[in-house]
């Protein structure tokens, strides 16, 4: 079993806090929040969590953790990898930074457990990169575009605040992981009511001509990949015009804390979870050998 | 009584890029931002459709660069002040950055009109960067009176220097803009401006409206140039402006050319009310959707009248275009065929 600790208490850190509490190899140790008192740090101990305000100084103060889960923002996760540098611990970053490896489950998820600061992406790469990974296999793609729409009640301040980061970060990882010379990533945030389902329209653009036969193939191999981790996840359109292949997803949620709309905050933390069970992993294997 | 001065807002090198997929070019941005200069046009606004960084499949790739755009604009208004206008979530703090380098002098942060809070930080980085902050509530007949003002303290909280609401679907009637813009110069101690479409033939009206209820700064395009049925006539209001008798700084005479340029050279036709730009102010769906929507309309054999219905019931939002093909086959799949 890997001791963990959450800091935030958001929506996503109390997804985090329930799937570490279903996990087999983790444990909760300890949330931490900003304010005494906050909806957020109550509901977590009522989860049956050891609470602390104060971020990462109470944090190091309450002693080791194996994995510590920042759910908080871009502006303060460069202060919390600093101070976490020299404790050991595996820092699993939800916020849009670019700082750790680059993770996403489905592409490159057997290598969380060799990564000690490990980097999520933003809701929108982890929902569009396993699609444009599959296809960049295969065609070589010049543009790479991604526009997510997330329902407004789905998207905190510390994101408001945190758009230039996210729309960067995905940039860069987008470029990353497909190899495309250009790369756009766009968030829009929907008040459209009843809230609609996180939404992701993706358009690769190929180097040379592409055919609807494989492109289908590979966005199902995909959807069907992700599904294993985000059960709410769906293709919903998948067209192919000269070299321009358009998919668009849909993710619903299916957490019991986080309402059904917001399939964004479900994509990044089943991600995160899948990269501390992988690290849960390897300790395992290590013990059974020694 | 003197009438209180207006300042006119003049978004045709922006908000026409909908009208002509964001083909502006050099020569065409050159020639009406000098015509608008000489005519005495306070502040005249650039950019692709959209907004600064907004170049996308999304909602259109632009013939110019943003750096092309500006570069371009700001050599041709000696006098005018140049502004621009972004999207946090499609524009970054760097795109700012760039845009001040350039000469922007008034920078527009908008948001859909819930949805302020997205624009505190970059109201934040314009003040810093020493520009004009101004923010904007979009497709803001969907918001009460009282949401709205609420929404508009909020920017000014968040330092904005002016705020504006915009009737990005050409809904409105008078009395909406009455009230709306009454509630908000109640809250806030910052300019309040307008920006009217056309879809209903009001427009003008509107405008006029938003100032009698305290609105200051009023947006128009030559000949209507925009989205759909067109913006606010811009030669028309400075007449109308002129006829009621709040002062402009705009010589009218000159102004009229610069309109005539504009139609000469930056569009294929003026703006009209054509029937689907009706529909899409009646059911209050942003202007910019005509073009994806007659063209998932004709790929589905739906009627685009029934498709923007569809979208004004769904309360698809203006960048939310991947929506339109969807809803297309949605109604294609429930016998929604003409």
């Amino acid at each position: 079993m890997l001791t963990t600790a959450v800091l935030g208490t958001g929506l996503l850190g109390l997804d985090l806090i329930e799937r570490i509490q279903n996990s087999p190899t983790l444990t909760c140790g300890l949330v931490v929040g900003r304010t005494p008192g906050s909806r957020g740090l109550t509901q977590a101990a009522e989860l049956g969590c050891t609470t602390a305000t104060g971020g990462i100084d109470a944090l190091l103060d309450t002693g080791h953790f194996d994995v510590v889960f920042d759910a908080t923002n871009a502006f303060h996760h460069p202060e919390h990898s600093r101070k976490l540098a020299d404790t050991g611990a595996v820092l699993v970053d939800l916020t849009p930074t670019s700082a750790g490896a680059l993770i996403v489950p489905t592409v490159n998820g057997h290598q969380a457990a060799t990564h000690r600061h490990i980097g999520l992406v933003s809701c929108g790469g982890q929902a569009s990169i396993p699609i444009l990974h599959a296809l960049a296999q295969h065609y070589r793609p010049s543009y790479v575009e991604m526009v997510a729409t997330a329902a407004t009640a789905s998207v905190g301040r510390a994101s408001r605040l945190n758009l230039d980061e996210y729309v960067s970060t995905t940039q860069a990882a987008i470029g990353q992981f497909t190899g495309a010379e250009e790369t756009k990533a766009i968030l829009n945030i929907s008040a459209a009511r009843p809230a609609p389902p996180f939404r992701i329209a993706m358009t690769l653009v190929a180097a040379d001509d592409v055919k609807q036969g494989p492109v289908g193939a590979l966005v199902e191999a995909a959807e069907v990949a992700m599904q294993a981790v985000v059960p709410g996840y769906r293709v919903t359109s998948c067209t192919v015009t000269g070299t321009k292949v358009r998919v668009i997803v849909e993710v619903a949620a299916t957490r019991s804390r986080i309402p059904v709309h917001a399939g964004n905050l479900e994509v990044i933390s089943a991600a995160a979870i899948h990269a501390a069970e992988q690290h849960a992993a390897t300790s395992i294997r290590k013990e059974l050998a020694r | 009584m003197t009438k209180p001065t207006v300042i006119v807002h003049d978004p045709t090198l922006r908000d026409g890029q909908h009208a002509v997929r964001h083909q502006l070019d050099v020569k065409q941005i050159r020639s009406y931002a000098a015509a608008a200069d000489t005519a005495g046009v306070p502040v005249v606004e650039i950019g692709h459709g959209n907004g600064l960084g907004a170049s996308s499949h999304q909602v259109g790739h632009s013939r110019l660069s943003d750096d092309e755009m500006l570069a371009t604009a700001r050599q041709a208004l000696p006098h005018s002040k140049m502004a621009t206008l972004m999207l946090p979530g499609w524009a970054t703090s760097k795109d700012l950055r760039n845009a001040v380098r350039h000469g922007v002098d008034v920078v527009r942060v908008a948001a859909h009109c819930t949805e302020a809070t997205v624009t505190e930080r970059h109201l934040d980085v314009i003040r810093e960067l020493g520009a004009e902050a101004q923010g904007v509530l979009l497709m803001s007949h969907m918001a009460t009176p009282e949401e709205l003002a609420e929404q508009c303290a909020l920017m000014v909280g968040y330092g904005a220097q002016a705020v504006c609401i915009f009737d990005s679907a050409g809904h409105y009637l008078p009395q909406d803009v009455t009230v709306r813009v009454a509630a908000i110069t109640a809250a806030v101690d910052v300019p309040v401006a307008f920006h009217g479409h056309n879809n209903l033939g009001l427009a003008v009206a509107n405008s006029i409206a938003a100032i009698e209820a305290g609105a200051r700064v009023i947006d128009a395009c030559a000949r209507g140039f925009g989205a759909g049925a067109g913006n606010t006539q811009l030669e028309v209001l400075v007449a109308v402006l002129e006829r009621l008798g709040h002062h402009t700084g705009i010589d009218l005479r000159l102004l009229a050319d610069a309109a005539e340029l504009a139609e000469r050279t930056l569009m294929p036709a003026p703006p009209t009310i054509d029937s689907i730009s009706l529909v899409s102010g009646l059911a209050g769906v942003f202007s910019g959707f005509k073009k994806p929507v007659l063209a998932a309309a004709e790929q589905t054999g739906v009627h685009a009248w029934d498709l923007f219905v569809e979208l004004g019931r769904l309360r698809v939002t203006a960048g939310q275009e991947d929506m339109i093909p969807d809803a297309a086959r949605e109604l294609a799949a429930h016998g929604g065929l003409r």
